[in-house]
């Protein structure tokens, strides 16, 4: 029996479905190993019987709590994938603003018709079983953690951060260059590819499990930040942690 | 044996015939304003004069990931040894970065002999170079690696408008044989080399205030010293001294399936003692769960352990370590002489 | 270089093992017996250690619960907590691992020769344990009286109850038990293993004490035995670690400047005093 798999989207852009879909060659073996039941981005037909439900997005309004809660309840895998499911992400700007304040500046007159409420991760309304963080989410990671559900193998992500596979990957360092950078409280996955392509580590991942944030504020201050700049690096993609408060 | 003289216009006609006759060849080239080993492709591109390289040569020897086995579970599961390697020549080593691999070798030979590291290891060719223009924060004089009269096939000495070539090795002599040009050095020309070398060691800005020999006795009584939690408290468990050192070789092993869910290999890749589950074990459980005791575990690996072990130190003092840390506490120079400091 | 040091064969290709026999121990316990697919014989000594591969998931050391005494074949007793033994618990009779090994230094039983023996289990400290009481009791005229202290959490969850009863009927085995938390069911002694030490004598100097169980035991079983007047030198314990690559090279299982896998996992407490292994305890 192929486990069923269904993709639902709350608050995001979509693009981790989309990341999916680009596989190509491999969404092609995938297929042989599972059965695809609901993708409204790839698919008409869906189904409410599924075992593993991936999350593409970040829970914002009443309508989202209600809705991830049945998904939970069928669901034997609940998987959160890309950075607005397992962290909140770029969706947790607004919760430094009113929610009325929100609504006004997107909808205007029209603010009455919607519901909104501060943007959160899957997890803080439901239990997730398995993290796929990144804006977007990593493809190779995705396989992995497939293939670790059909072996019954538990999939861990590092818990390292990206200045590990930074160095590895031979880059200068973001620091040496005169910018700042939040690889080194980052989580590895991603293989550095931000600094690699020669940008620098916007902490899209999420923290590892014990970041030396001080220590790290301390050296982005070094390299020219003020607190205020250290915040909204943070806020960009953390905001739902501590560690933007 | 004696040593020869090539002009720097005949080494690069050398370099471009070696890459004519099809050898690799991987050399130090130029990377944002700093310097990586890479193959290279043409002779232009290779860089003599560094001071350091970011990653070190030893990762051509020991890869940051490699197949150990590879499986088939369809039915009954089969395994087979993987074991690459390929000839190479691995040109402009410097003296630490040989005697880095000279550990890696004791290392992988010692009670048990890795196959794998040593075939890739005898398919390297290793063409030295001396460092005549350190890195700021090596203090390679310290541990005896500024210069080296062994662990090479050839070693290159920058005396101005040539090198002076030291033959290491039947294999090195035989390369250069492939060389017309080069002559018999003249006492000139080798007390050139000799006045190079000097000045070289008088630009090292780090140096150790314990003799080599004594650093495990220093470290025998540091132990319980308060100076371990200070360094260590701004350490961000990134990783990234142990990831750029040469002389850094541990690793983990994993298993990783195709996805038909029938092929796969076992690999190792590199893994580091200053990472946070480095000595976590299955069943929950880790046995140095704080960054002190990691820190002072690589210090003393570093100083000591190894030292011990293999009679070889565990750090050649190239600063790589130092140059990558963000929170500026991995020098080992730096560590041991504050030891040393409380010490007296 | 020299061209011989790379002619040998990969340190880390395991030998084809099929599992012969598997026995309930517990709820998350099994043992398992296997055979090699050559016929050869393990070659062990009792406490050492083998990596034991299911490949596709990992690979896993894991200490030997049979004596060498017992031929033909070899037997772990594997509790389920992680990848490798989680899958090697779903496997049946017939299906075949690798094994690479066996690897450690194992219990010095040349030097246990009419020696009085005082082995303190706690927990699956037993597992390891067994090979040894297992190799005492096949050579039993070649060693003095044999002791055996076992603690468990609770009388539910005494591991290998049946090989604790045929112990338990020996004329020239003393065996005691304890449990930490104890029930209804449980009619014997309440506490910690250190709790036995009190009902029994020994000779000290005739003596050696071997100890495997949870690390937080080791420094209390130390210092019951040293209370007892056995030597440093004589209570020996061994150390678990995450010994990955079994062969000295990964570096996962050092403590301090030594590399389990290799120079353990036997320890005297004489030894970890000497070389001042500050991270063994």
């Amino acid at each position: 029996m192929k486990p069923k798999i269904g993709f639902f989207d709350f608050t995001s852009c979509e693009g981790c479905q989309l990341e999916v879909l680009n596989f190509e060659g491999e969404l092609v073996e995938l297929l042989k190993l599972v059965d695809i039941v609901n993708f409204r981005e790839a698919m008409t037909e869906k189904s409410d019987d599924y075992d593993i439900a991936f999350i593409d997005g970040a829970i914002t309004t009443e309508a989202g709590i209600s809705r991830i809660k049945k998904i939970r309840k069928q669901a034997a895998v609940l998987i959160a994938m890309g950075t607005c499911a397992c962290l909140g992400g770029i969706n947790c700007l607004k919760n430094f603003r009113t929610m009325e304040e929100n609504l006004k500046i997107v909808y205007g007159d029209a603010a009455h018709y919607y519901d909104t409420i501060p943007a959160r991760p899957v997890d803080a309304v439901v239990p997730v079983d398995y993290y796929l963080p990144g804006c977007p989410m990593n493809k190779d990671e995705f396989i992995t953690l497939v293939k670790a559900l059909l072996l019954n193998k538990k999939a861990r992500l590092p818990n390292y951060p990206v200045c590990v596979e930074c160095k590895l990957a031979g880059n200068v360092c973001v620091f040496e260059k005169g910018e700042t950078c939040l690889g080194p409280v980052t989580r590895a996955g991603c293989k550095a590819i931000c600094v690699t392509s020669g940008r620098h580590c916007w902490g899209c991942r999420g923290l590892v499990n014990d970041p030396n944030i001080d220590s790290e504020k301390e050296i982005l201050q070094k390299h020219g930040l003020t607190t205020a700049d250290i915040l909204e690096r943070f806020r960009h993609f953390n905001g739902y942690l501590e560690v933007s408060k | 044996m004696t040593e020869k003289v090539l002009s720097k216009q005949n080494l690069n006609i050398f370099i471009n015939t070696l890459l004519s006759r099809g050898e690799e060849i991987v050399g130090v080239k130029k990377k944002e304003g700093k310097y990586a080993f890479g193959k290279i492709a043409d002779a232009e591109e290779v860089c003599l004069d560094y001071d350091i390289t970011l990653l070190p040569p030893s990762m051509y020897l020991l890869p940051q990931r490699e197949a150990l086995l590879k499986f088939n579970i369809a039915e009954r599961p089969v395994a087979s040894p993987v074991i690459e390697a390929n000839p190479f020549i691995l040109f402009g080593v410097h003296p630490y970065d040989i005697k880095a691999i000279e550990l890696l070798d004791t290392a992988f030979s010692t009670d048990n002999l890795d196959t794998n590291y040593l075939s890739r290891r005898e398919a390297a060719t290793i063409i030295g170079v001396d460092c005549l223009n350190p890195n700021p924060n090596a203090f390679c004089p310290s541990m005896d690696t500024a210069f080296t009269d062994k662990g090479y096939d050839l070693l290159l000495t920058d005396i101005g408008d040539s090198y002076v070539i030291a033959i290491g090795s039947e294999r090195g002599q035989a390369l250069l044989k492939g060389c017309p040009d080069t002559q018999e050095a003249t006492q000139v020309e080798l007390k050139r080399k000799e006045e190079e070398r000097q000045k070289a060691l008088g630009q090292y800005k780090v140096a150790l205030d314990t003799p080599l020999e004594k650093l495990p006795q220093l470290l025998d009584k540091s132990w319980n010293s308060s100076l371990w939690e200070e360094r260590s408290e701004a350490c961000l468990s990134c990783g990234s001294c142990v990831m750029v050192c040469p002389t850094c070789f541990c690793f983990d092993v994993q298993d990783d399936i195709e996805l038909d869910l029938v092929e796969g290999e076992r690999y190792r890749q590199k893994d580091a003692c200053m990472l946070v589950d480095f000595a976590a074990v299955a069943g929950g459980g880790n046995f140095r769960d704080d960054k002190t005791s990691r820190y002072r575990h690589r210090m003393y690996r570093k100083g000591k352990y190894i030292m011990e072990r293999f009679g070889k130190p565990g750090c050649v003092g190239c600063g790589r370590c130092a140059s990558a840390c963000l929170a500026e506490i991995a020098s080992p120079a730096e560590t041991f002489n504050l030891m040393r400091g409380e010490s007296k | 270089m020299t061209k011989n040091l790379s002619e040998g064969k990969s340190l880390y290709l395991p030998r084809v093992a099929e599992i012969t026999s598997i026995e309930t121990i517990a709820q998350k316990e099994k043992l398992f017996e296997f055979k090699f697919q050559d016929s050869k014989e393990l070659g062990h000594k009792p406490g050492q250690f083998v990596e034991i591969s299911i490949f596709g998931i990992g690979e896993m050391p894991i200490s030997i619960s049979s004596s060498p005494t017992k031929k033909g074949a070899f037997e772990l007793a594997v509790r389920a907590v992680g990848d490798v033994t989680n899958a090697l618990h779903r496997l049946s009779k017939g299906a075949t691992v690798g094994i690479r090994g066996p690897f450690g230094n194992g219990f010095p039983v040349d030097e246990f020769t009419g020696k009085d023996l005082l082995f303190i289990a706690g927990g699956i400290g037993l597992f390891p344990l067994r090979s040894l009481i297992n190799y005492v009791v096949d050579n039993r005229k070649n060693f003095g009286r044999l002791i055996i202290l076992s603690g468990s959490k609770t009388a539910d969850e005494r591991m290998l109850v049946n090989e604790l009863e045929r112990w338990q009927v020996m004329e020239d085995v003393e065996l005691l038990e304890t449990v930490d938390i104890g029930n209804e069911k449980w009619g014997g002694t309440i506490g910690p293993v250190t709790t036995l030490f009190s009902q029994i004598e020994i000779i000290p100097q005739n003596t050696f004490a071997v100890t495997v169980g949870p690390p937080v035991m080791y420094k209390f079983v130390i210092g019951e035995c040293q209370k007892k007047g056995i030597p440093d030198e004589r209570i020996l314990m061994s150390l678990e670690r995450r010994m990955k690559c079994g062969v000295g090279k990964c570096g996962h299982c050092q403590i301090n400047g030594v590399y389990v896998c290799q120079e353990g996992p036997v320890f005297s407490y004489a030894r970890i005093k000497k070389d001042k292994l500050t991270e063994a305890l």
